[in-house]
């Protein structure tokens, strides 16, 4: 096992005793000399979702984890069905394990499995994907003469913020990091 | 030309315009407020020779080069872009002839901070000083100018954005407890607003009193003994923000009310004068909104010995982090001895304001150029 001061996206590290995946890290700047790293963490064993804190140049144990290119097959009810696109071997995880991603799966999406001595713990969507809106009621503006935005669904169910000009059947390109609208697409 | 709602090229255009629009009424509506109090707007350089010392922020640097009378080669000098107006106004403040409230809207500039929703490396700061005054003027400052903003906000449709579904707008009259929406939450802005001491946050919510821990060692032991993260840290400062960033902060973006965090540790507040209640704070504070740092506030320090002192320290901190050693602008210093009353000085972040007025989640939604767009 490494060890790695440079936190970036899309690394795993061993926190508090468990693989977790960097979604975001940010750079946090409150003073004085020090300089922080604000990374949202998404353990890959139960889909926790927790925020925390690096001291900038703190070293933190880094996980192997090995990436595979796999498709996203269907939803069996209780896990959710995927095949490595390099072995063509099956295999499923339940909706804890993929945390927020369930989200953004549609059949035959292609995504990465990521393996733990050899045993698939979780997926990793592509940072941005395109969806299709199913429907997004017109919006109308509160009590604040602002831009606004409105909620809007997509193919997969999920619910996205996006600016009021956006309809139905509009195709919309999604940051699955943060679980934004980023454009339309 | 029109804002046409077919087109998603005009989409830009559309939110191009809606952001000059409200920029520019804000900008308006802030000026109005100042010179309505008396203060005087100054214009102060954004390219200067001297900079802030601040060891944490970075100037972008140049050369400025003209022609030396000795001989026929190009001097130089080296010049920053001013991270803060902060030391030009006090020279002012210094001056004798008697600058008593004085305000700047000026571009700051601070490298290496593109990261994330809230920074940009060119920004607005809206700072104002008052002779007279302590920081807890500054406080009811923030308040009246924010309401003041929020209800013009409320009352006008300009810039109502051309590509939305426009319903009717709401013609309600100021409402009972003047609040504002950002991120479909509700945020009360009944005033005083709630007001904490930074050391009343670390015993709310981690059970650390501060004076009981004033030496790394100690609050070290006593930070892990409540299984508080300080993994990494190397002195006192880095404790108390990894605790203030891990275990305080995440609490504050969940309260739907402005704050004031105040009496900052001395060690964070070289400008600011030190509390006369207990010299290890200084009168410094922050404003807060849903976890968005607003506006940074002294009490300032007119002590010009003691501040020569600690502009060393920060000099010498600068070198042991490999940064470029700033001169000490002798000019300030004895600017500092002219000031004779007791003086208030604040600076404010405007796009992060407009951004919270316009519900926007991130600064390069309210700015026509964004460096971090250009970047990517």
């Amino acid at each position: 096992m490494s060890s790695t001061t440079d936190l970036k996206q899309g690394l795993t590290i061993l926190h508090k005793g468990n693989p977790w995946l960097i979604a975001v890290a940010q750079f946090v700047n409150p003073g004085k000399g020090s300089a922080f790293t604000r990374a949202k963490l998404r353990q890959l064993k139960t889909g926790q979702v927790v925020e925390h804190t690096f001291k900038s140049g703190e070293a933190v144990e880094l996980v192997d984890v090995v990436r595979t290119k796999c498709q996203y097959l269907y939803n069996d009810g209780e896990n959710f069905n995927f095949m490595d696109n390099e072995s063509y071997e099956q295999f499923s995880l339940d909706k804890e394990a993929i945390g927020d991603s369930t989200k953004y799966l549609v059949e035959n999406t292609e995504c990465y499995a990521m393996y733990i001595d050899g045993i698939p713990v979780s997926i990793q969507v592509p940072p941005k994907m395109t969806f299709k809106v199913i429907s997004a009621p017109p919006g109308y503006k509160g009590d604040t003469a602002t831009g606004g935005s409105k909620d809007a669904t997509i193919e997969t169910g999920a619910t996205i913020k996006v600016p009021l000009f956006i309809e139905e059947g509009d195709l919309i390109m999604v940051n699955t990091a943060e679980g934004n609208y980023v454009s339309k697409g | 030309m029109q804002c046409d709602k077919t087109t998603a090229k005009t989409k830009v255009e559309c939110h191009m315009k809606y952001v000059a629009k409200n920029r520019s009424s804000f900008i308006q509506k802030i000026r109005d407020f100042f010179v309505h109090a008396d203060f005087l707007e100054v214009e102060t350089p954004i390219m200067t020779p001297i900079p802030g010392m601040e060891p944490h922020l970075t100037p972008f640097e140049s050369r400025l080069n003209f022609p030396s009378v000795s001989n026929s080669k190009t001097a130089d000098l080296p010049v920053y872009l001013n991270t803060s107006p902060e030391l030009q106004m006090k020279k002012l403040l210094g001056s004798p002839e008697g600058f008593d409230k004085i305000f700047n809207i000026t571009k700051v500039f601070r490298n290496g901070e593109m990261d994330g929703p809230l920074h940009n490396p060119e920004f607005t700061m809206i700072e104002w000083y008052r002779k007279n005054a302590d920081y807890k003027d500054l406080m009811k400052d923030c308040e009246n100018l924010i309401l003041e903003l929020v209800r013009i906000n409320r009352l006008k449709t300009i810039g109502a954005d051309e590509t939305q579904n426009n319903l009717a707008v709401s013609q309600t009259a100021a409402p009972q407890i003047p609040s504002l929406t950002y991120q479909s939450e509700t945020i009360n802005l009944s005033t005083p607003w709630p007001r904490f001491t930074t050391n009343e946050l670390f015993i709310k919510y981690c059970g650390l009193d501060l004076l009981e821990n004033q030496e790394f060692a100690t609050f070290k032991k006593n930070a892990e003994a409540k299984n508080l993260d300080t993994n990494g840290c190397e002195n006192w400062d880095d404790i108390y923000f990894k605790i203030f960033l891990n275990n305080i902060e995440p609490e504050l973006t969940k309260l739907n009310q402005p704050i004031f965090i105040y009496d900052y540790p001395a060690s964070q507040a070289a400008l600011a004068k030190k509390s006369s209640s207990n010299q290890f704070f200084a009168e410094r504070f922050e404003l807060y909104i849903k976890g968005i740092e607003l506006a940074n506030a002294f009490s300032e320090l007119t002590d010009s010995k003691e501040q020569l002192a600690r502009l060393l320290e920060e000099q010498n901190l600068r070198k042991t982090m490999g940064k470029t050693i700033l001169p000490i602008d002798e000019e300030f210093l004895s600017a500092l001895e002219a000031i004779t009353t007791p003086t208030a000085g604040i600076a404010l972040g405007l796009d992060r304001l407009i951004m919270l007025l316009l519900d926007k989640k991130s600064i390069e939604e309210v700015l026509l150029f964004p460096m971090n767009k250009m970047a990517k």
